[in-house]
């Protein structure tokens, strides 16, 4: 039996004048025609992480009038429609993570091991003898993610964004200038790299990536 | 001296409490602006960071000498090579590199680092250039030249693979070019 359980769909990080510094998208299961392709285009992608940005600040000032959450996890930040759900998180410098999330973006097999494009998350499910793959399932469709399920997505990528910051060749004023408007996007392979590890290996109860 | 002994030196060294990511900041920091002063002329960029390690290695051989509690000369080049990886790079960057590749007349070896603290983090600016012409840890070569100089050994110092490039190991090439002799004073009949 085949059943479908969360995969990120698409990652996105913001600098702090709201600007791209990168985004990644992977595909998703497409049931109709057994195959993985991306949910969306990537222009939707882009106006998806876009709107997050309202919510991204709407949040702060809140929180900033209850004098609470100065950074950290934001949570669900939007939920598109019954697939796909963007969560948030931002650093104390203005740096926005997003990860968008397809409730249903990924086949898990009864069986274990199950091939599938991306193999390794999925084994990763399918590893525990099925039975895990289902378990998970099961929680995230009755009740959507649990809480702080998107945490250690977060901790990943900010790990990566503090690797990448350590780089002396990487010149953090070049990607958020202090002007306050654009910016370039990273070009690092490395955190790319990271980035593509992060989307393709996370998945309902995933300790770490 | 017996390997063993050599490596026991380097253990019982004091470390002192520095915290390795600001030396690492601040030596990445040193290579970005300097290949920015030079505008990315790499080869220049090797050589000024060798003169630094050089003006280091100078100084740094009196340091190593108290820590290391060194009483006598190295009998040959062979236990010299054995004193700078399990002693020296043991207390100034704790990591023990892997001497091999020597040439039969015992003038010239590699050391291999398996890992290099000075760069961490760091990958070389994607200009198509960079990965060809740089070698970021350029100082150590020239601290090495400095220190030996010190103690009577010309030595020529250079690095012939780094992990940073691309390739699998981070190896420095050390070739001894002759012994200086201690100039005497001229005697009076």
């Amino acid at each position: 039996m085949a059943t479908l359980i969360p995969s990120i769909a698409c990652l996105g990080v913001i600098g702090r004048n709201n600007n791209p510094l990168h985004i990644q998208i992977f595909p998703s299961y497409d049931p109709s025609t057994n195959t993985y392709v991306p949910a969306r285009t990537s222009l939707q992608f882009h106006l998806l992480l876009s709107s997050t940005l309202d919510v991204f600040d709407l949040r702060a000032r809140r929180n900033a009038a209850a004098g609470v959450g100065l950074s950290g996890d934001f949570g669900l930040l939007h939920a598109v429609d019954d697939r796909l759900a963007a969560y948030g998180f931002e650093t104390n410098t203005g740096t926005k993570f997003v990860a968008v999330v397809d409730m249903r973006g990924r086949r898990v097999d009864g069986r274990a091991g199950n091939g599938g494009v991306h193999g390794i998350g999925v084994q990763q499910g399918g590893g525990l003898g099925g039975v895990g793959g289902g378990a998970a399932a099961a929680a995230a469709s009755s009740v959507g993610l649990r809480e702080g399920e998107m945490k250690v997505v977060f901790k990943a990528m900010q790990t990566a964004y503090i690797k990448l910051l350590q780089n002396p060749f990487f010149d953090p004023d070049e990607h958020s200038p202090l002007t306050g408007t654009g910016g370039k996007k990273i070009t690092s392979k490395k955190f790319a790299e990271d980035m593509r590890r992060i989307g393709e290996h996370w998945g309902p109860g995933v300790p770490v990536i | 001296m017996s390997a063993s002994k050599a490596s026991r030196l380097g253990e019982e060294t004091r470390i002192e409490k520095v915290n390795a990511e600001l030396v690492v900041l601040t030596y990445g920091t040193i290579v970005a602006q300097i290949c920015k002063d030079f505008e990315k002329d790499y080869s220049q960029v090797n050589k000024q960071l060798d003169k630094m390690g050089y003006n280091i290695g100078l100084r740094l051989i009196e340091d190593y000498l108290a820590k290391s509690n060194t009483m006598r000369r190295c009998s040959n080049f062979r236990e010299t090579a054995e004193m700078i990886a399990k002693v020296g790079f043991k207390i100034f960057l704790n990591v023990t590199p892997t001497i091999t590749n020597w040439t039969s007349d015992s003038k010239q070896f590699s050391l291999v680092f398996d890992e290099n603290p000075l760069a961490d983090f760091v990958e070389l600016p994607d200009d198509g250039r960079a990965q060809d012409e740089l070698w970021f840890s350029n100082i150590l070569c020239g601290v090495l030249r400095g220190a030996l100089e010190m103690v009577q050994m010309q030595v020529e110092t250079h690095f012939i693979s780094d992990v940073l490039r691309g390739n699998d190991t981070t190896e420095m090439r050390v070739t001894l070019v002759r012994y200086i002799d201690d100039e005497l004073p001229p005697e009076d009949d």
